[in-house]
């Protein structure tokens, strides 16, 4: 119990570290912008006194060691100034972290979709067979749609086919959709999260790393000497899977919450990843670097907790002291 | 020994082949095999690696994996007046054709069939100990709750104070010193001779009628192997259980057997009780006569 | 009989492998000039001999559009697919092999690139930056090393304690060679064909998807695969011709992509066992 304190606050103060690091990686990209930093990132036309504003909240006046001292003073307790363009003067962390919350949601529960359907069929298909050939095939040329063209053919596609039908028959223009394209409904979130699991060629990935877990844990001697001796194998395949699920799905988080920006446009869902992506646009600095630290913090926390998660199950995470 | 027992041996398996798909073609691993062992007996089989040995002991516990594994023979167990035919219904899986060039039509189903079959078997009829005795163990739970499954097993009634100290009989009785220690470790935490008795406590705190060991002294050091070999002997004095002891190494299968059993390449070459072997009396086949001779063993006559 | 499960799918994903390696070399000599293409007497042609994928809506044919649509991802992601392999093979043959704080040097930094989320790094670094395809090639190039050195390291881990390894340490080779030649060229190749192939996929996918959303991609009137399927948006379901034929060709290389670099590295494990 101890020893497991110990591994823990041992993992607690690396991902510490981290996230001082990913932050210092973040501001030497801002420092990187070519030029006059703050014309930079500011959009044309802003006034001087906003300028000099921002080049001291980012440290741009000083060296970069001095400037991410400063910036991360604020920066860590949740300070990102506040917005130039898309709402001028609201505080950023005010406005970006409903959002956020909304994508995390969003690509977290998406993701673990994900796993579950890779674990389902894993063990439907057992060991690999020449009879899987096809539909092997047929998996990866389906999901390996980008998401936008995956949300193309869900909300184009399918919205366009049925108002066709529906006019061939003779009947007036439906006033509504297959697939709904207003924000209000949660029917959006569920086809994005749909779009998501399937889009970008991650269920392959996911579905053969997880198949090989499954194999690996199903075929291994002690799970033989566990049918041997007559005892149910089902509790001990079970446990066993815990932590390479665990590893499975926080590997991916990366890739997801990129992910999440797109789809997120591509349905006008108003999350994290759209406001992203439209303060880039309209090159509203402070909401782009705020965003862009709460989808990496959020990384870090997650895989903090998978940390825990692997310590907590495996004791031989103890032995090899994290 | 008790071959003659009217009612039959515990074990008999016939004409039992097992062929698997290679990169290279079809390779048959074991061909035609025979032998059964009486109750109380030790048969010993030994072999070198590839000789089809291990497969064949797979067989019997129904944990052939691979294609397409199991397909001809006949296994037959006997517990108490019960008889349980393993392979039964495997004709019948088989996709029309001769023996040699099989498939059967559904693996899983087969699986799924063997697993239902011998789900009253595994455990009170038989039991294995296997080689690599770290890989047998859960690496995520402790070795006494892997032996309080055993024993509540065995005994379903116990309460759960009462399988905790059986347990440590249990760990006791393979002689492991500080038993109360070995019940709270995990296998990372043992040595690997200290994991198989713990292997071999859980299994016999099944009670099986018959204990399968397979190669359970390989990658040991001498030293530990000499001491599990011991163990095995005591284990087997008051003649309650059965066992299959599979090795490469003839001192130890003469050490144990009552009879012993020689395979090489899928074949039983020689069968002979283990004091003939050792005293060298009786015909022997010339590949019996090299392991005998390179264990500084009297030959007898060379066949 | 492993092996030959995979022959199908090798044939398949290597034919569409080859097919796009084709046109991205092709494209670039073939003459196009993208705001001259415009002619409105036809539009949304269907397929024929004239226009065999048919023209889009301002009719420009989409099967050279499709061509020369190619040159927004074929180098870069070639380019991409290259650095990052080389560069995670370095780091993990590194992570892999060294010890002590060297080790938890290039452990924590390849650590520390992994936790940025992909996507949302390349805006950042579109914001500060001109974005281009070439910089976001860079920077997708840079978020993946970590993915590839992971492979290689645990390859390199389990393989430095093989005997035939030690013993060709023993003979006197030099560590270097050693890792270089036996470890990461005769070992790690499949599985860094994988990698390639799957970052080649993300570039692929990162471009088609920023020029669909259409500031930071290619812009109109240049072809990208991304801004032909955008004008979907525009079709209103008259022609499915000029959206349906490059995402069909997106999916068909990403997902050909991955299976030949899945169905390499599966035959290559095969091949060691």
């Amino acid at each position: 119990m101890l020893a497991l304190l110990a591994v823990t606050a041992r993992r607690l103060g690396a991902a510490l570290v981290l996230l001082i690091g990913a932050s210092f990686l973040i501001y030497i990209t801002i420092r990187s912008a070519p030029g006059d930093a703050v014309d930079a990132i500011t959009p044309m036309g802003t006034p001087p006194e906003i300028k000099a504003q921002l080049a001291a909240e980012f440290g741009l006046d000083v060296d970069p060691v001095t400037g991410y001292g400063a910036w991360l003073k604020h920066s860590i307790v949740g300070d990102f100034g506040e917005s130039l363009v898309i709402r001028p003067g609201e505080e950023v962390m005010a406005m970006a972290a409903p959002r956020f919350a909304k994508s995390l949601l969003l690509g977290g529960s998406a993701l673990f979709l994900c796993l579950a359907l890779t674990m389902l069929l894993s063990i439907l298909m057992g060991e690999p067979t020449v009879r899987h050939q096809g539909l092997t095939g047929f998996l990866y040329f389906v999901t390996a749609a980008p998401s936008f063209v995956a949300a193309v053919f869900f909300t184009q596609g399918v919205n366009e086919f049925v108002r066709g039908v529906v006019e061939g028959s003779g009947y007036e223009t439906p006033p509504w959709y297959p697939i709904p394209i207003s924000t209000e409904s949660v029917m959006p979130y569920f086809f994005a999260g749909i779009v998501l699991v399937i889009g970008d060629g991650l269920f392959m990935d996911m579905l053969n790393g997880i198949r090989a877990e499954i194999l690996a844990v199903r075929n291994s001697q002690f799970i033989a000497a566990i049918r041997a001796k007559g005892a149910s194998t089902l509790p001990h395949i079970a446990k066993n899977l815990i932590v390479p699920a665990v590893s499975a799905y926080v590997s991916r988080l990366p890739l997801v919450l990129g992910g999440v920006v797109i789809v997120e446009y591509v349905f006008t869902l108003d999350g994290g990843g759209y406001m992203l992506l439209e303060a880039s646009k309209q090159r509203d600095f402070p909401v782009v670097v705020g965003l862009s630290v709460l989808f990496t913090a959020s990384i870090i926390v997650l895989n903090l907790v998978a940390d825990v998660i692997r310590t907590v199950v495996d004791p031989r995470e103890v032995a090899r002291g994290g | 020994m008790s071959v003659t027992d009217p009612a039959g041996p515990l074990l008999r398996v016939t004409d039992l082949v097992i062929e698997f798909d290679t990169p290279a073609g079809r390779r048959r691993v074991v061909d035609g095999v025979s032998f059964s062992v009486g109750e109380g007996e030790v048969l010993g089989i030994l072999g070198e690696s590839g000789s089809g040995k291990t497969m064949s002991t797979l067989a019997v516990l129904g944990l052939v994996h691979g294609r397409p594994g199991v397909v001809g023979g006949q296994i037959e167990l006997r517990l108490g007046e019960e008889r349980h035919a393993l392979l039964d219904g495997l004709p019948e899986m088989l996709s029309p054709g001769s023996v040699a060039g099989s498939v059967r039509k559904d693996d899983r189903r087969w699986e799924r069939h063997v697993h239902r079959r011998m789900r009253g078997i595994w455990g009170r009829g038989m039991t294995a100990v296997f080689q690599n005795p770290k890989h047998s163990l859960d690496p995520l739970m402790t070795i006494g709750r892997q032996l309080e499954e055993s024993v509540r097993l065995s005994e379903p009634h116990l309460r759960p104070d009462a399988a905790g100290t059986r347990a440590i009989d249990w760990l006791a009785k393979v002689k492991l010193t500080d038993p109360a220690r070995v019940h709270r470790s995990y296998a990372h935490e043992l040595s690997g001779g200290m994991c198989q008795r713990a292997m071999i406590a859980i299994a016999i705190a099944r009670l099986p009628q018959l204990l399968i060991a397979d190669e359970p002294t390989t990658g040991l050091d001498t030293t530990v192997r000499a001491e599990i070999v011991e163990l095995f002997r005591d284990l087997m004095h008051d003649r309650q259980r059965a066992m299959l002891y599979i090795s490469h190494d003839i001192r130890e299968v003469l050490y144990l057997a009552d009879r012993v059993m020689v395979m090489r390449q899928g074949r039983i070459v020689e069968e002979a009780s283990a004091s003939d072997l050792e005293r060298g009396v009786g015909r022997r086949h010339p590949y019996t006569a090299t392991l005998l001779q390179a264990a500084d063993l009297p030959v007898g006559e060379a066949a | 009989m492993e092996g030959k499960s995979h022959q199908l799918g090798l044939w398949l994903s290597g034919l569409v492998v080859a097919a796009v390696m084709l046109l991205g070399l092709v494209a670039p000599f073939v003459p196009y000039d993208a705001a001259d293409a415009v002619s409105y007497d036809q539009i949304l042609v269907t397929p024929s001999f004239a226009h065999p994928l048919g023209t889009d809506a301002q009719g420009r044919d989409v099967a050279i559009r499709l061509l020369k649509g190619t040159e927004a991802f074929f180098f870069p992601g070639l380019g991409a697919a290259l650095v990052s392999v080389i560069l995670g093979a370095i780091f993990g043959a590194i992570a892999g092999y060294s010890e002590g704080l060297l080790r938890s040097l290039v452990l924590g930094f390849l650590h520390l690139i992994d936790t940025l989320p992909r996507l949302v790094f390349i805006i950042l670094v579109c914001t500060i930056r001109d974005p281009s395809i070439p910089l976001i090639a860079s920077v997708t190039a840079v978020l993946f090393v970590p993915t590839v050195a992971t492979v290689v390291r645990q390859k390199v881990e389990t393989l430095a304690s093989e005997d035939y390894i030690l013993a060709h340490l023993a003979h006197g080779f030099r560590a270097v060679h050693v890792l270089a030649y036996h470890i990461l060229w005769l070992q790690c190749r499949p599985l860094l064909v994988r990698q390639g192939a799957f970052v080649f996929g993300y570039v692929l996918f990162v471009e088609t998807g920023l020029s669909y959303l259409g500031d930071y991609g290619v812009q109109e009137p240049d072809p990208s695969w991304g801004n032909m399927v955008a004008q979907v948006r525009d079709l209103a379901g008259l022609s499915p011709w000029p959206w349906l034929v490059p995402s069909a060709a997106i999916v068909a290389t990403i997902s050909g992509f991955l299976a030949f670099g899945n169905i390499v590295a599966a035959r290559g494990e095969e091949v060691v066992r």
